[in-house]
C-alpha cells in the first residue's frame, strides 16, 4: 500500500474503458422493460383504440404467390415445360 | 446508549409495523446507494455500538422489540430480518460485488421467511418485492459483465470450471429465492383463494413475483423451472384479469414465450396477442419485444404480418427480419430458405439470440414445400377436364411426382451454378444442399458431409493389405497396440506396427462392409428413386397435416386431388394454411397458465363457441 491514491486512480482508468464498451453487445431491447405506470384503462391500449372505429388488419392469411411474372415462378414454369416436351 | 439515529429509526419502524403500513416500511428500508445522510449516520452508530461479534445479540434483542406480541405467536422471522438489514448496512462493501450479492440474497431470504407469517407477512410484501428487484438487477448486471466478479470467484475457489459443473448461476440462484416469495404469495390462505378469489392479502403479489422470477429464468435459460410455476398458477391463482394491466401484459408476454419455446404455437399466439392488445399504446419498446415473438408465432401458423402492422412504430426494423422469410416461404425455393436461416448466415444471429431461429427453421420448411408443390401443380399438373358433363366424369386432378422431382433437381442445379458465381435471385453462397441430388446414398434433399470415421469405406477393397500411415497415425494405439489379451485372458505381446486383428484384405474380404449395399438396386426399372421416396414422404407429411388434400399413388407416383369439381383443383388440393391450422387448433382454446374468470372458463363446457373439425369429412356426393 505504498502507492499514493492518485496513481491508483490513473491506473484504474484504462482498465475500465473496455468494460464500458461492452454493454452494447446485448441490445437493450432484449429485455422486457418495466412499465412506468402500474395500470391503465382499455381505452389506452391498442385494442381500445381499434375498437373505436379503425379495425386493424394485422395478419395476412392469404399469401400464396400466384404472380406468374415473378422470377422464380417464371423460370420454374419454363423448366417444367422443357420436362413436358422431353417426355 | 448513544445511538440516537438508530433509536429514532427503530421507533418509526415499530410504528409502521403496528400500523401494518407495508409500503411506508419498504420506503424506510433503503439499501441502494446513494443513501441519505441519516442512513450513513446510522451506519456509524451501528459500527460503534454493534460491531460484528457478541454485541449482535443485543442488536437482535432490540429488533425483537419491534414485533407486536399480542396474539401469542411472535413474528421472530421479522426481527431476524431487521437485524440482518442493519448488519447489511454496516458491512456492505460495494467493491466486492460477489459479497454484496450474497449478503443481499441472505437478506431477501430472511424477508421471504417473514413474509410467510399468516398474520403479519403481508406487511413485508412491498419490501420483498423491492429486495427481489435489487437482487435481480445486481444478478443480471453481473451475468452480463462476468469480468466484474471473475477475480472474486477465482479467489474463493469458485472457478469457472466449478461453476460449469454446478450450473447454478447467480441469476438462477436469485430466481430460486424469488420463487419462494412467489409461492408464499400464491398460497396465502386468507380470504377466498383460487379461481373465485380476488387479489387480496399476499395474493396481490402473485404476478409481481412471478414476472420477476420469469425474467430471471429467461435470462439464465432455465425455462424448464418455470413449468411448475405455471402449473401452480393454473391451480391456485385468482383470474389474471383482476390484476393491473402492467402485470397482465408482462405475465402474458413471458407465458407466450414459454409456450412458444415448447412448440405450443397456438396457445402462445393467444397469450402474445393478448399481451400486445392489452399493452399501453405508447409502450413502444414493450410492444416491439412482444411482436418479436408474436410475428414468428403467426408465421409458423401460416399468418404473415400485414404491411399495416409492419408500418407501426413498434415494428420498426422487424420487417427487414421477417419479410424475407415470408417471401421465401411463398416462393417455394427450399434451398434459399435453408440458406437464409443457416448457421453462419448474417441473418441468423439475431434470430438465434431471440431464441426463434430453430422454431422458424424447423416449422416453416414444410410451408416452403407446400408452396413448391403448389407451384409445380399449377404449372405442370392435370387440372381436370371441364369439357366433360356432370354425367361423364373424367379423372380427378393430379400431378405426376416426377414433375416435382424435376423441379427439385432444377432448384439444386440453379443453386449449384449460382454458388459458382452466376448472378440472379439465387444467392451467391456455396450451398451444400444443392449437391444432395448427387448423393449415391442417403438423402437427396439434405446434404450431410460423411462421418469421417466411415469415410473411404467404399474404397476399402481397393486398399492394400498395409494400413496407411495416416490411419496408423490416428488409430495406431488401437490397431497395433503393444499387446493384447487372448481368448484365455493371457497377455500377448505384439510386435511394433503389427495389426493385431490381421490384415483387412485377407481376413474380411468376404464380408460386406457397405451399410447401403442392399439399396444398390434403387433407381432400376420399377423401383422408385431415392429422390422419389423422399418427395413422397414430404408430400405424405403435408397430407397428414392437412396442408394438402388428396392422396398419393405409390406405383406410377402421383398426387391426386379428388373432390375438386366445385372449388377448383388448386384451392381444394392446397387449402389455406392458416385456416387449416386454426380449424384444428381451435378445438382447444385453453391457454395453460392463464387463469380465466369462472364465467369465461365455463363457456367451453356449455358447448358454445366450439368449432367442430370437419377437415377430414368429404362433401356429400363426392367420392
Amino acid at each position: 500500500m505504498s502507492n499514493p491514491t492518485p496513481t491508483q486512480d490513473t491506473k484504474a482508468e484504462p482498465a475500465q474503458q473496455p468494460q464500458q464498451q461492452k454493454p452494447p453487445v446485448l441490445e437493450e431491447d432484449d429485455e422486457f422493460e418495466d412499465f412506468p405506470v402500474e395500470d391503465w384503462p382499455q381505452e389506452e391500449t391498442e385494442q381500445g383504440s381499434a375498437a373505436n372505429g379503425t379495425s386493424a388488419h394485422l395478419w395476412e392469411e392469404s399469401w400464396d404467390d400466384d404472380d406468374a411474372a415473378e422470377d422464380f415462378s417464371k423460370q420454374l414454369k419454363e423448366e417444367l415445360k422443357k420436362v413436358e416436351a422431353s417426355h | 446508549m448513544a445511538t440516537p439515529t438508530l433509536d429514532r429509526f427503530l421507533s418509526s419502524v415499530a410504528d409502521l409495523v403496528k400500523a401494518r403500513d407495508g409500503s411506508q416500511l419498504q420506503d424506510f428500508l433503503q439499501l441502494e446507494p446513494p443513501l441519505p445522510d441519516i442512513y450513513r449516520q446510522m451506519v456509524v452508530e451501528l459500527r460503534q455500538h454493534y460491531p460484528s461479534g457478541p454485541k449482535e445479540a443485543d442488536l437482535l434483542r432490540r429488533c425483537e422489540a419491534l414485533v407486536p406480541k399480542s396474539k401469542g405467536a411472535s413474528w421472530a422471522a421479522f426481527a431476524t430480518f431487521m437485524k440482518l438489514y442493519f448488519t447489511f448496512l454496516r458491512d456492505v462493501n460495494l467493491d466486492n460485488l460477489l459479497d454484496t450479492y450474497d449478503l443481499l440474497k441472505g437478506l431477501l431470504n430472511q424477508c421471504v421467511l417473514a413474509l410467510g407469517d399468516s398474520q403479519m407477512g403481508v406487511v413485508v410484501l412491498p419490501t420483498v418485492l423491492y429486495l427481489s428487484k435489487v437482487l435481480s438487477k445486481l444478478a443480471m448486471g453481473l451475468d452480463r459483465r462476468p469480468e466484474l466478479v471473475a477475480h472474486l470467484l477465482r479467489l474463493e475457489g469458485r472457478s469457472n470450471q466449478e461453476e460449469a459443473t454446478e450450473k447454478v448461476t447467480l441469476v438462477e440462484k436469485s430466481a430460486n429465492v424469488v420463487r419462494e416469495a412467489f409461492i408464499k404469495c400464491l398460497t396465502d390462505r386468507s380470504g377466498t383463494p383460487g379461481i373465485h378469489g380476488k387479489p387480496e392479502g399476499k395474493r396481490i403479489g402473485i404476478y409481481l413475483m412471478a414476472n420477476l422470477c420469469l425474467k430471471l429464468l429467461f435470462q439464465c435459460g432455465k425455462l424448464r423451472n418455470a413449468e411448475q410455476m405455471f402449473a401452480s398458477i393454473s391451480a391456485q391463482s385468482p383470474p389474471l384479469k383482476h390484476f393491473p394491466a402492467s402485470q397482465r401484459v408482462t405475465y402474458l408476454y413471458y407465458l407466450g414465450r414459454y409456450l412458444f419455446s415448447n412448440n405450443l404455437f397456438y396457445p402462445a399466439q393467444i397469450a402474445l396477442q393478448a399481451s400486445y392488445d392489452q399493452c399501453h399504446r405508447q409502450a413502444t419498446n414493450q410492444k416491439r419485444v412482444i411482436l418479436t415473438y408474436l410475428i414468428p408465432c403467426n408465421i409458423i401458423m401460416g399468418r404473415f404480418p400485414s404491411s399495416q402492422l409492419l408500418q407501426r412504430p413498434e415494428a420498426e426494423g422487424l420487417a427487414d427480419k421477417f419479410l424475407p422469410i415470408c417471401r421465401l416461404i411463398a416462393r417455394g425455393d427450399y434451398i434459399a430458405f435453408r440458406e437464409h436461416l443457416a448457421i453462419g448466415s448474417p441473418e441468423t444471429e439475431w434470430f438465434a439470440r431471440k431464441g426463434i431461429l430453430l422454431a422458424l427453421r424447423n416449422r416453416c420448411e414444410i410451408l416452403v414445400w407446400r408452396s413448391l408443390a403448389r407451384k409445380v401443380f399449377i404449372h405442370a399438373g392435370f387440372h381436370g377436364e371441364s369439357s366433360h358433363g356432370p354425367a361423364q366424369r373424367g379423372p380427378p386432378p393430379y400431378l405426376y411426382l416426377n414433375k416435382l422431382d424435376a423441379a427439385v433437381r432444377w432448384i439444386q442445379t440453379q443453386h449449384a451454378q449460382s454458388s459458382q458465381g452466376a448472378i440472379g435471385f439465387f444467392s451467391p453462397r456455396p450451398e451444400v444442399d444443392s449437391k444432395a441430388g448427387q448423393n449415391l446414398v442417403g438423402s437427396q434433399i439434405v446434404n450431410k458431409t460423411p462421418d469421417w470415421d466411415f469415410e473411404g469405406l467404399n474404397e476399402l477393397e481397393a486398399q492394400e493389405a498395409v494400413a496407411s500411415p495416416g490411419l496408423m497415425a490416428k488409430y495406431g494405439d488401437y490397431l497395433a497396440p503393444d499387446g493384447c489379451f487372448d481368448a484365455h485372458g493371457q497377455w500377448q505381446a505384439n510386435a511394433v506396427g503389427n495389426l493385431v486383428d490381421g490384415q483387412p484384405s485377407a481376413e474380411y474380404q468376404h464380408y460386406e462392409l457397405d451399410p447401403y449395399a442392399s439399396q444398390a438396386d434403387s433407381g432400376q426399372e420399377g423401383k422408385p428413386t431415392l429422390m422419389m421416396r423422399e418427395l413422397e414422404s414430404i408430400l405424405a407429411s403435408l397430407l397428414t397435416q392437412g396442408l394438402m388434400r388428396g392422396f398419393l399413388t405409390h406405383k406410377n407416383p402421383r398426387l391426386a386431388i379428388p373432390g375438386a369439381r366445385v372449388r377448383g383443383a388448386v384451392p381444394t388440393g392446397f387449402p389455406n394454411v392458416s385456416q387449416t391450422i386454426l380449424a384444428r387448433e381451435r378445438e382447444d382454446d385453453n391457454v395453460p397458465g392463464w387463469v380465466q374468470s369462472p364465467e369465461m372458463a365455463a363457456v367451453p363446457a356449455a358447448g358454445g363457441g366450439r368449432v367442430v373439425n370437419l377437415s377430414g369429412a368429404r362433401p356429400v356426393g363426392v367420392q
